[in-house]
């Protein structure tokens, strides 16, 4: 296998390239043009920070951006609690048939096309009397997080070993105890990787917001969506390029915990070999 | 467990905090104080400036939201949750916000600068009497072309779109009205005809215009046409002024046989809060010299007689954009025909679309 494995290896890296490069290609080429001074998207004429000053001078669009941070924040940390707590729940559901019905009803809503959902969401706040504001658009987001959240969190459950809470009952844990300190601590690798992983959706959501936003509040995606209607401007260029390097240093943040959690896992739990916490 | 809480808790004080400063901004930026003027307008249709000013006369802050289609408005309307105070849509949406009780009456009184409006202006068919609407902007249908590609061809006629020339060269907007109505026109019929065989024979006109329809599409006809993808479009005057500004080859004529002419109007739907507010601003903007900036900045003709007096004369003298009565007699506003006659226009246009595939 090894004195054949040099020309793959080429082949394979080749490849991955080339895949990335396309996949980044449209990015890089948006972010290119918005330091062009020329004002327009036909050809490149000088650099020029001038739209990113736009993008900050302009109230409504900072206003803008820090509530659709807001939004993320709260949604994720909320659908995050939601999310595990319900994950846990589900693993402690009996029978068997009943716990794959919960998944499966888990599931669809995560393949269902976010039009429906949000579509839905507009006419069940409108049939409320909901006004459509910052408190729908913050429901909307925590509805569509909480099955990816169980999702992230269900096998990082499935893989403890029930002997464990055992244990901890035997030594006279209570509940809570046995909740707070034994399955809480063990699966916050998964929460976490949920709460970024809703923080990602709520950030990048535009077509259940779409529908949900209203009287003034809008986020990011859906502004964009209007600004880039009305007409090219390369503000929209900046404001992407900066979406883009927020959710890039969101991705490395998720990573970096990932890895650090790896790393603190191993050291608190000498005894195991490393190899099995990286495989997770 | 702790850890976990900790970083749940410092999530919840950062996004506190961000709702704090949004807050903060908000008021500090008048959005949500108590004498606000929400504006709902079509995106970039009004001077920012004229903005500034008449918040600096009243003191009345104003929030502008914009929409991108007539319908996306009808439905945010309806809906509820909104507070615009004015909004303006196109003439054929105020017949149905008129129909589903969506307007308030306007106080003539309180509008002085109505006056200033052309007569050729008022009392059109969609709103008798201007008891719900203002005219804003107005505007006509016509063809734009260009010179370079077409060979001196003559534009004058709808007749002219016809020629066996023009092989997959015109551009058409994708509305029902507007295409049936070049089939009408060129008949010589009048642009709001029910009568179904004068439909049918508009229809099958237009299927022999199909081998020289390149497409039917939607705002992207203004970026096609500067960038010299097709010859000859069928567009609204307003568009077209757009798109002579990116490319000064092409040039706009308002067919002999007659078109359409299309008025933006100012209403004040039924959620306004501030409806005192609103009769200022409306006036505002009737002011001969705020219209007149209003109409440079955004390029459409202005139905204020008043401010021609302001605009220069390159503008105001321009023919294809302010065409004198002799055109304007001949164009006719679209009426609302009912629901069941423009489901009738709807399926022929649909008729239509699908022939160009079997061509």
């Amino acid at each position: 296998m090894s004195n054949n494995s040099k020309k793959p290896g080429a082949a394979i890296a080749i490849y991955l390239v080339v895949v990335f490069v396309i996949l980044y290609a449209p990015i890089l080429y948006l972010a290119y043009y918005s330091f062009n001074s020329g004002g327009s998207m036909h050809s490149f004429e000088g650099f020029t920070l001038e739209w990113y000053g736009e993008v900050f001078q302009d109230t409504r669009l900072v206003i803008i951006l820090l509530n659709t941070l807001a939004i993320a924040l709260f949604s994720a940390a909320i659908s995050t609690m939601i999310g595990a707590l319900g994950a846990i729940a589900i693993t402690h559901v009996k029978s068997k048939q009943f716990r794959s019905a919960l998944l499966t009803l888990n599931n669809v809503l995560i393949v269902s096309p976010d039009v429906i959902i949000g579509a839905s969401f507009l006419i069940l706040f409108a049939a409320m009397g909901l006004k459509l504001g910052f408190t729908s658009v913050l429901v909307s987001h925590i509805a569509f997080s909480v099955p990816i959240v169980v999702l992230m969190v269900l096998p990082k459950l499935q893989e403890m070993s029930p002997t464990l809470i055992y244990a901890a009952r035997d030594l006279g844990a209570t509940r809570w105890d046995v909740l707070s300190r034994v399955i809480v601590p063990y699966i916050s690798p998964g929460i976490f990787a949920g709460f970024f992983m809703a923080l990602t959706y709520s950030l990048d959501d535009f077509a259940v917001t779409f529908f949900v936003t209203g009287d003034g509040f809008s986020t990011l995606s859906v502004e964009i969506y209007s600004r880039a209607r009305q007409g090219i401007s390369l503000t929209i260029n900046a404001l992407s390029t900066l979406i883009f390097l927020v959710t890039l240093v969101l991705a490395v943040g998720y990573y970096a915990i990932n890895t650090r959690t790896i790393v603190l896992g191993r050291s608190a739990r000498t005894g195991r070999p490393a190899r099995v916490e990286a495989g997770e | 467990m702790k850890k976990v809480m900790q970083v749940f808790i410092t999530v919840f004080l950062a996004a506190f905090a961000l709702v704090g400063v949004t807050s903060y901004l908000n008021s500090s930026n008048g959005y949500s104080g108590a004498d606000t003027l929400t504006v709902y307008n079509w995106g970039d249709y009004i001077d920012p400036d004229l903005i500034d000013k008449f918040q600096r006369e009243t003191g009345i802050k104003v929030v502008y939201e914009t929409f991108d289609s007539n319908e996306a408005m009808l439905t945010k309307i309806a809906r509820g949750g909104t507070a615009f105070d004015i909004v303006i849509p196109s003439d054929y949406a105020i017949n149905k916000m008129k129909a589903e009780g969506m307007l308030i009456r306007l106080d003539h009184s309180k509008i002085p600068n109505l006056k200033h409006i052309d007569p050729r202006f008022l009392d059109l068919s969609f709103d008798e009497g201007n008891k719900y609407s203002i005219p804003y902007f107005w505007g006509t249908m016509g063809i734009i072309y260009n010179p370079e590609l077409t060979q001196g061809k003559e534009f004058s006629s709808w007749e002219a779109l016809w020629d066996t020339d023009l092989r997959s060269e015109i551009l058409l907007v994708d509305s029902a009205r507007e295409v049936i109505g070049v089939g009408l026109n060129s008949l010589g019929y009048s642009l709001n005809d029910t009568d179904t065989d004068h439909l049918q024979e508009a229809y099958r006109k237009l299927c022999e215009l199909t081998p020289n329809v390149k497409a039917i599409v939607g705002d992207e006809i203004k970026m096609l046409l500067a960038n010299e993808e097709a010859a000859v479009g069928v567009v609204w005057s307003g568009d077209a002024a757009i798109i002579m500004d990116e490319n000064d080859k092409l040039d706009y004529v308002i067919p002999s046989e007659g078109s359409m002419v299309w008025l933006d109007n100012i209403v004040i739907p039924r959620t306004a809060r501030n409806i005192e507010g609103a009769h200022l601003f409306i006036n505002f903007i009737l002011d001969p010299e705020n219209s007149a900036q209003n109409t440079e900045y955004v390029g459409y003709a202005t139905p204020n007689a008043a401010a021609l007096e302001y605009l220069p004369e390159e503008i105001t003298g321009d023919e294809r954009f302010y065409p004198g009565p002799d055109v304007t007699d001949n164009l006719e506003v679209l009426a609302n025909l009912g629901k069941r006659m423009l489901g009738y226009y709807n399926e022929l246009f649909l008729e239509f679309k699908m022939h160009r595939k079997r061509a």
